[in-house]
């Protein structure tokens, strides 16, 4: 790794590697306490990549910059942030532009995200001569699934899911596909067409057709204590390993429904730390869910075994297993957490204390993109999710725009590159390219068909009924932003069969900095739970422009410099 | 069939503050909302009384009816202040001041010409030069030359304000019927039947008297009973930032482009002020416009060059509804027991009052005003 570099958060030095995260480097020194809400509450990094807001911290007198995406330079000051935060003094005056004046960029193929998906259809289209213009918010794209380390911290992969990932970067680097790393698209114009901010400007990326890749973020289930300091998503423990070769503690337990918790408790074991139990909702030995087992046997056998073998390397490594449990509460106690277990449906269990607690229950698409181009979505009840309706090829409702990956409908990173493959290659041929020789989809469709069977056999055997919000107490904050409680949420929707958007302006609950991203889906969950509302694409808030938080001087700094 | 001594045809502030004087009155009261415009409660909370300067260019030929309407703004946002007293609820309402600036000497000039005129017609302005307007709002940019200040301005929650005066109607036991379409409006003995269709179910309401309280919808209801009102729906794009430290204290608009800013309670500050959003698909669901997101937030930055800093998280379309620049507000010609009430611009502004006059009015009531010229009839063809 890298030489150290030094900040300083709240008047105290703290080492950190070049091209580590703020987050990492402060939660590798135990500082997990970020941001103070305005209801008094301490919080610290949750999502780890970008979407929750959760750890806001001023920079140099900047506020509300969110330490998992800000890279740690030598010499930064760091402050904990409380709520509100101060607005610093104007960086300089500008004269009024108007949308007219943004810079074009074009392309024949815009690429939203670069994830496994995304860098797979840049390539298939690339191959074909088509002009092809990535954009991806991370500095170092690869995704959610490939998890990149910074160059500059120069590590070396962890493993060949990390290796395949360099790979397919290089490849794509390699064929000429223009990667805009560091731009966050906020809006999006037509099938064709987005608005990004990059390097401190907006521009608009216009292109003949386009791709959304943009992956999933994690799903919420609100339970006592899940907005405390060092209570993060299982997907954020895990960026903060693979990333940036940071751990958060020592002590670790791994809490939710789905196999990316086995995964991670034996990543960061073998990085050293101490996983100390893996609750997992699903009983997954139980009888019933040997069918499933063997299904996935069968479609996959070698990631079936590596299943099994992430298992016992677990449990050598001393983690207590424990299946039919979930974490039910977590306290700030002396010397860290304590997490209770126990069984779904109630009951009083065993109870951990630890450094940090990891919850993972699965993901939910980031389809923002494709709801506001008004590409049709279906509720998918195997997935407690939105698909996008989309054609054998990959091709959304609306004419030229394509859909990718988890962010149509959570098939996994080995299926979002086949779609990748297949949508590349359709958008290829629809513009009139031509492919390489001897190029055709038929074997990319045979290995996409045999991924989704897997992934439908893996969806039942670690199928649990959806806690929803039966985990939280009155108290529990759902709204994690606006800091509104169950109780609170609760009496606004049992009141006159609310629409969710009646449910937000009554409780604000969605109004925050998240968007609505966590509470949303729990809301329209119970909405339609109660009412029979269709759980369809306006059972959501509504995806409006922008769909990330944009600052300002950015969005309006369109003008080149 | 089921009888109600009113129909209230429209939940949004107009229609909730008429059912809250009329239940209060003993009435049985129902209120009908189609829940198509964002719930109808989209509003943004500015609490306008000085001309506002868009409509002055937009609308040169209503200027006359601005002028004439000017008297009915304060009491406009002094009537809230009352209803707040009411209800019992904080609705953070604030006279802090609005200010509208302008960016050079020209501008200024318009705007003194605008002051002397709203003096003349007994509102509170000053003319505010460039070290005197420096003085009370910092926070304003090197762009700004000068100032109107209009002291009775200011601002109010309006998610608190709303969900009051709907939990009181339901203390009061107001009924309320959301997401229902008024299909047909029709005489029947000595009231009312309205036909709705109701989440895919169709059924009917009979009433003694109705009150059009559905701001662009009106238009069409009233058409059902024979009557024109020309209103038109223009949605409207509002941004919200994340919330800051106290920052802008005034309600803040200029002299020669739209916009409105004000900074709430919990520190966000809206932005909004006229810039267009747009109705899509055939629910004509209100969608904003990126485009204006960037007109409307880049003027902000000039104005306000600190709010450059923040994020805007949030953007909504709300559904203003335009008329001649006046109220409609009385009987409908032909009609004794059928109201309009659609208040004239800055309709949150005017919203409560004209509520509580519509109530008196359908209560054989003195409305407090002279409202002759706000009558409906003034659209009926000649002839």
């Amino acid at each position: 790794m890298s030489d150290r570099l030094t900040i300083t958060f709240e008047g105290r030095k703290v080492g950190a590697h070049p091209g580590q995260s703020l987050g990492a480097a402060l939660a590798a020194s135990g500082e997990l306490a970020l941001r103070q809400t305005a209801g008094g509450d301490c919080r610290g990094m949750f999502c780890g990549m970008g979407v929750c807001q959760d750890c806001l911290v001023t920079v140099d007198g900047a506020p509300n910059q969110r330490a998992c995406m800000v890279k740690a330079a030598d010499g930064m000051v760091v402050r904990r942030q409380a709520a509100p935060g101060e607005t610093p003094p104007a960086r300089m005056g500008a004269a009024p532009i108007l949308f007219e004046n943004l810079q074009t960029v074009t392309a024949d193929v815009l690429v939203i995200g670069g994830g496994a998906g995304g860098l797979s259809a840049a390539l298939a289209a690339r191959s074909c001569g088509l002009d092809v213009l990535l954009l991806d918010e991370r500095q170092t794209e690869g995704g959610q699934y490939y998890k990149q380390p910074s160059a500059a911290l120069k590590a070396e992969p962890l493993d060949r899911q990390q290796r395949d990932g360099a790979a397919l970067r290089q490849r794509c680097e390699g064929a000429g596909v223009r990667i805009i790393d560091g731009a966050e698209t906020f809006a999006a114009l037509d099938a064709g067409s987005v608005m990004a901010t990059h390097a401190g400007r907006t521009a608009v990326y216009r292109a003949r057709a386009m791709v959304i890749a943009t992956g999933a973020y994690e799903r919420a289930v609100p339970i006592p204590g899940w907005t405390l300091p060092g209570v993060m998503t299982t997907g954020a423990l895990q960026t903060l390993w693979r990333s940036h070769r940071a751990l958060p503690g020592h002590r670790i337990l791994i809490a939710g429904n789905g196999p990316l918790n086995l995964q991670v408790a034996c990543e960061v074991m073998a990085a050293g730390a101490d996983v100390v139990a893996v609750a997992e909702a699903a009983a997954l030995f139980a009888p019933a869910r040997a069918g499933a087992a063997l299904r996935m046997a069968l479609h996959d056998p070698s990631l079936t075994a590596a299943g099994l073998a992430l298992m016992a390397r677990a449990r050598r490594g001393g983690a207590s297993l424990r299946f039919g449990q979930v974490a039910r509460a977590i306290s700030a106690v002396k010397g860290g957490l304590e997490v209770e277990l126990g069984s779904a449906t109630g009951g009083h269990g065993e109870r951990f204390v630890v450094d940090v607690v990891a919850l993972g229950y699965g993901f939910q698409p980031s389809n923002e993109l494709l709801r506001a181009l008004g590409a049709r979505h279906d509720h998918d009840p195997g997935i407690r999710a939105l698909r996008t309706v989309r054609t054998r090829e990959c091709e959304t409702t609306v004419p030229n725009l394509f859909a990718v990956g988890d962010a149509c409908g959570l098939g996994g990173a080995l299926a979002a590159l086949e779609e990748g493959e297949i949508a590349g290659l359709a958008i290829a041929e629809r513009l009139g390219a031509r492919s390489p020789a001897g190029v055709s989809t038929n074997a990319a469709h045979r290995r996409l068909e045999g991924h989704r069977r897997f992934q439908a056999a893996l969806w039942r055997l670690y199928d649990a009924p959806s806690p929803g919000l039966s985990l939280a107490d009155d108290a529990t904050l759902i709204c994690r932003c606006e800091e509104v409680s169950k109780a609170a949420l609760l009496a606004a929707m049992a009141d006159g069969e609310p629409s969710i958007g009646a449910v937000k302006r009554r409780t604000r609950a969605g109004m925050g900095r998240c968007q609505g991203r966590y509470c949303g889906p729990l809301i329209a969950a119970h909405l339609a739970e109660e009412t029979g509302r269709p759980l369809d694409e306006r059972a959501l808030f509504a995806p409006r422009a922008p769909v990330k938080p944009v600052t300002i001087s950015d969005l309006v700094g369109g003008s080149p410099p | 069939m089921s009888g109600f001594d009113v129909l209230v045809a429209g939940g949004g502030i107009v229609g909730m503050t008429a059912a809250f004087d009329l239940a209060r009155e003993g009435r049985s009261v129902i209120i009908v909302d189609e829940g198509r415009h964002s719930g109808t409660t989209a509003n943004a909370g500015s609490l306008h009384i000085q001309m506002q300067s868009r409509f002055i260019r937009m609308y040169p030929e209503q200027v006359a009816d601005l002028e004439r309407s000017l008297p009915l703004y304060p009491a406009g946002a002094a009537h809230w202040r009352a209803l707040e007293a009411e209800l019992g609820v904080d609705l953070e309402i604030k006279s802090s001041g609005g200010l509208m600036v302008a960016d050079d000497a020209e501008q200024f000039a318009f705007l003194a010409d605008k002051c002397a005129r709203e003096r003349r017609l007994g509102l509170d302005v000053h003319m505010l030069e460039r070290a005197e307007l420096a003085r009370i709002a910092p926070y304003l940019g090197d762009a700004v030359h000068g100032a109107e200040l209009c002291v009775e301005e200011g601002k109010l929650n309006p998610l608190k304000a709303n969900e009051a005066i709907r939990m009181t109607l339901q203390a009061l036991g107001v009924q309320r019927l959301d997401e229902a379409v008024i299909t047909a409006l029709s005489p029947a003995g000595h009231g009312i039947e309205a036909r709705l269709s109701h989440r895919g179910g169709q059924r009917s309401l009979s009433a003694g008297q109705v009150i059009l309280a559905a701001g662009s919808g009106t238009g069409q209801l009233a058409a059902m009973l024979g009557v024109a009102i020309p209103t038109v729906a223009e949605p409207l794009h509002v941004n919200v930032t994340e919330a800051t430290a106290p920052l802008i204290g005034h309600l803040v608009q200029h002299a020669e482009r739209m916009i409105t800013m004000k900074q709430l309670g919990a520190g966000q500050v809206v932005i909004g002020g006229g810039w267009p959003a747009r109705f899509t698909g055939p629910e004509e669901f209100p969608t904003v416009n990126p485009a204006s997101m960037i007109g409307n937030l880049s003027l902000a930055q000039h104005i306000v060059p600190r709010l450059g800093s923040l994020r805007v998280i949030r953007t909504w379309a709300g559904v203003n509804t335009t008329t001649d620049g006046q109220c409609v507000l009385g009987k409908l010609p032909g009609h004794d027991n059928v109201f309009s009430a659609v208040p004239g611009d800055a309709g949150y502004t005017l919203g409560p009052l004209v509520g509580r006059m519509a109530a008196a009015l359908a209560m054989g009531r003195d409305p407090g005003h002279d409202i002759a010229r706000f009558t409906p009839a003034r659209f009926a063809k000649p002839g």
